[in-house]
């Protein structure tokens, strides 16, 4: 193989980015191939830098290009043995320089036998016959470390829509049309018209269950009380957090070392019709434990809590797939219980500002 | 477009030609481009994408812009973004409190009006003859919606610090910086539409406070990460650089020396909260050369345990207090 069909690569290294959950799309491509026309991309070389330029978007993505362009080569040129190129894509193209043919071509000298039985580029050659490889969904993500079915950014988007805005502010907006109209109404200028400042009166209680086999999602919620404290629309006096462990039997705790602990029924005492609450816990399904004092004991403690709002939704950080058979699959049909990923949080929101679609567990 | 016309970015500022824009920067930067960055900012160029530059402080992201619009002879539109900045403030802002004021003014004093000669107010800024009836008076063009005016070169709009802004702001940036690259100002009824051979080139900078971007922003968006000149031959070339260009005579070579490997080992060694950037170091140097009459004694320097004038490179109080401590 004498030249190198960069647009070949370039849509191998698209499918294999994109299948790997680079964000990308058609324009992006077409961008590429542009760039190509531009001799954004002679030589392989300049074709990875042109292309990490355009696709990579923080240095950890582009630490993970490298790899996947250097499994790549060998993939073109496998392919390239086993059918005759493509007729009309022939360009010429000047010949490259020694290493760069190296680079390109599986070095023969070396006799077959002697290989190391396994390569991890070998394996990556294997990869153009089969179909890309596509997330689908969190279950595919074995080890805990890759868990992580929300961002940090979607929930900051998601509390947007916790909001319930009254004009209580100061009055500090200027309204030009309020100002005109009554300009034209007294035939003269005096003052502008200023109109009070929206706030969010929206009351959020937070109560997330903590320790145990919720360990592994403290970070989780940890994201979740920092978004809707800091970087959420809510008043940060309107945000309450409390935490309990299993079942908010009694009392709940402020801090998250439940070391604080305060009654539930003043907590309760709090919330009025209006208070959205939303309680996050794995309610069992973790470890797919089905009790019956945990059921009964979140049961009790749901029917106290609905004398005070209707506002309820659960989130729960284990897959829908996972409640089947532990005691969360018995709670979810009492209460709107939703798994943590995009959806799950932004439907869980609809619910506790009142606006909830029908949704039901089963 | 054939290669001899296109724009092409060297990193060379006496490329600079005669015919340079009023808007574009009056002196040269001086600014060392590696050739990752080189390639970056002509790829910027040739698709028109904006390209995102990311990095420490101090690491020559914005000084990057004036580097090109210099070289290119381009105006220059920085648009500092601020927490409450919203997108639209970047093409145009409309002062409709004003005209409201005129009106009256007009109304009590009516010959005091003088017909404006320019109807059509080509400069996007709000003119010191206005006259109420002429809606177009009473709008100023943001960076952008100057950019977009341009008919006869490509502007360069830097977008600094991106990150601080709402976060909205870079996915409404989005829909005016594709195609058709346009945008209508409301209270006047004008469409502004950037000419499609001279559209400008968005260079936006951020320093990740407030975690990542969006993802379909950063889809569109060429991305360099600009690294701290980590090496002293770099380091001594942007001096070099520097003094060449601003015309005063460099500090003395050894002291030019010994200040920078002080300087990268201390950067190197790490336990820094914040690590000093090319922009502290540079004034480090001066310092070091001109504060007091005579520049200060190289081997002092080279010796002495605790580094002189470190107010200038330590901005954290514990690192203040680990460099007193000496190491």
């Amino acid at each position: 193989m004498s030249d190198f069909d960069s647009q070949d690569a370039v849509l191998r290294m698209f499918l294999r980015l994109r299948s790997n959950g680079f964000q990308l799309g058609i324009g992006e491509y077409r961008a590429a191939l542009e760039a190509i026309e531009g001799g954004f991309g002679k030589d392989p070389e300049a074709l990875a830098e042109t292309l990490k330029l355009l696709w990579c978007h923080s240095p950890a993505e582009q630490t993970y290009f490298d790899p996947i362009w250097e499994s790549l080569p060998k993939q073109v040129s496998v392919q390239k043995r086993r059918k005759p190129p493509f007729p009309g894509n022939k360009k010429t193209q000047p010949a490259y320089p020694e290493r760069f043919q190296e680079m390109w071509e599986p070095d023969r000298s070396i006799p077959q036998e002697s290989l190391p039985p396994k390569q991890p580029d070998l394996e990556m050659a294997s990869l153009p016959i089969q179909a890309p490889y596509l997330m689908t969904g969190e279950e595919e993500q074995s080890t805990p470390l890759a868990y992580y079915p929300i961002s940090r950014r979607s929930m900051v988007y998601s509390w947007r829509y916790l909001r319930r805005p009254v004009a209580d502010g100061p009055a500090d907006v200027l309204d030009i049309e309020a100002t005109i109209r009554q300009v034209t109404r007294q035939g003269y200028y005096i003052a502008p018209v200023y109109t009070r400042r929206q706030r969010n009166n929206a009351h959020l209680l937070l109560l997330l269950d903590q320790n145990g086999s919720m360990t592994p999602f403290h970070h989780f919620t940890r994201d979740l009380v920092e978004t809707a404290k800091q970087e959420s629309s809510l008043i940060p006096e309107n945000v309450e957090v409390f935490y309990f462990q299993n079942v908010p039997a009694g009392s709940v705790y402020q801090d998250p070392y439940l070391t604080e602990p305060l009654s539930l029924n003043e907590v309760l005492g709090r919330c009025d019709g209006g208070t959205s609450v939303l309680i996050v816990s794995d309610a069992g399904a973790a470890r797919g434990y089905r009790m019956r004092e945990r059921v009964r004991g979140t049961a009790r403690f749901l029917y106290q809590l609905k004398r005070y709002t209707s506002l309820i939704a659960w989130l729960n950080p284990m897959s829908a797939k996972r409640w089947v058979g532990s005691s969360a699959e018995i709670i979810a049909n009492s209460i709107p219980m939703f798994q943590m990923d995009n959806a799950g949080l932004s439907n869980a929101i609809d619910v506790v500002r009142g606006q909830p679609l029908k949704y039901s567990y089963s | 477009m054939t290669t001899s016309q296109r724009l092409t970015f060297e990193g060379n500022p006496d490329r600079r030609t005669g015919n340079a824009h009023k808007d574009s920067p009056e002196q040269p930067e001086p600014y060392v481009v590696s050739p990752e960055l080189k390639k970056a900012v002509n790829l910027a160029i040739y698709l028109r994408r904006p390209l995102l530059l990311e990095g420490d402080a101090g690491c020559g992201k914005t000084r990057l812009a004036s580097a090109v619009a210099y070289e290119l002879g381009s105006p220059l539109y920085r648009w500092d973004v601020r927490s409450s900045t919203k997108a639209q403030d970047g093409l145009y802002e409309y002062d409709a409190l004003l005209r409201l004021h005129d009106v009256e003014v007009h109304r009590i004093q009516p010959d005091q009006t003088s017909q404006s000669k320019n109807d059509e107010n080509e400069d996007g800024r709000i003119p010191e003859h206005r006259n109420p009836s002429n809606p177009k008076h009473y709008r100023r063009l943001g960076p952008l919606g100057q950019a977009f005016r341009l008919r006869d070169r490509p502007a360069i709009v830097l977008i600094d610090e991106i990150d601080k802004a709402d976060l909205d702001f870079p996915n409404d940036l989005l829909t005016v910086l594709d195609d058709p690259w346009e945008f209508t100002i409301r209270e006047t009824g004008e469409t502004i539409k950037a000419d499609p051979a001279y559209k400008p080139i968005i260079i936006i900078t951020s320093n990740k406070e407030k975690g990542n971007l969006p993802a379909p922003f950063l889809r569109r968006c060429l991305y360099h990460y600009v690294d701290f000149p980590n090496d002293a031959e770099l380091l001594k070339k942007i001096i070099e650089q520097h003094y060449q260009i601003r015309k005063t005579t460099p500090p003395p070579a050894k002291l030019v020396d010994i200040a920078v490997n002080r300087f990268l080992k201390l950067w190197r060694e790490g336990g820094l909260f914040k690590k000093p950037g090319t922009s502290e170091f540079l004034d480090w140097l001066l310092t070091l050369h001109k504060f007091e009459l005579e520049p200060y004694d190289a081997e002092q320097l080279e010796s002495k345990q605790v580094l002189p004038y470190r107010e200038l490179l330590f901005k954290l109080q514990q690192d203040w207090k680990n460099s007193a401590k000496a190491s």
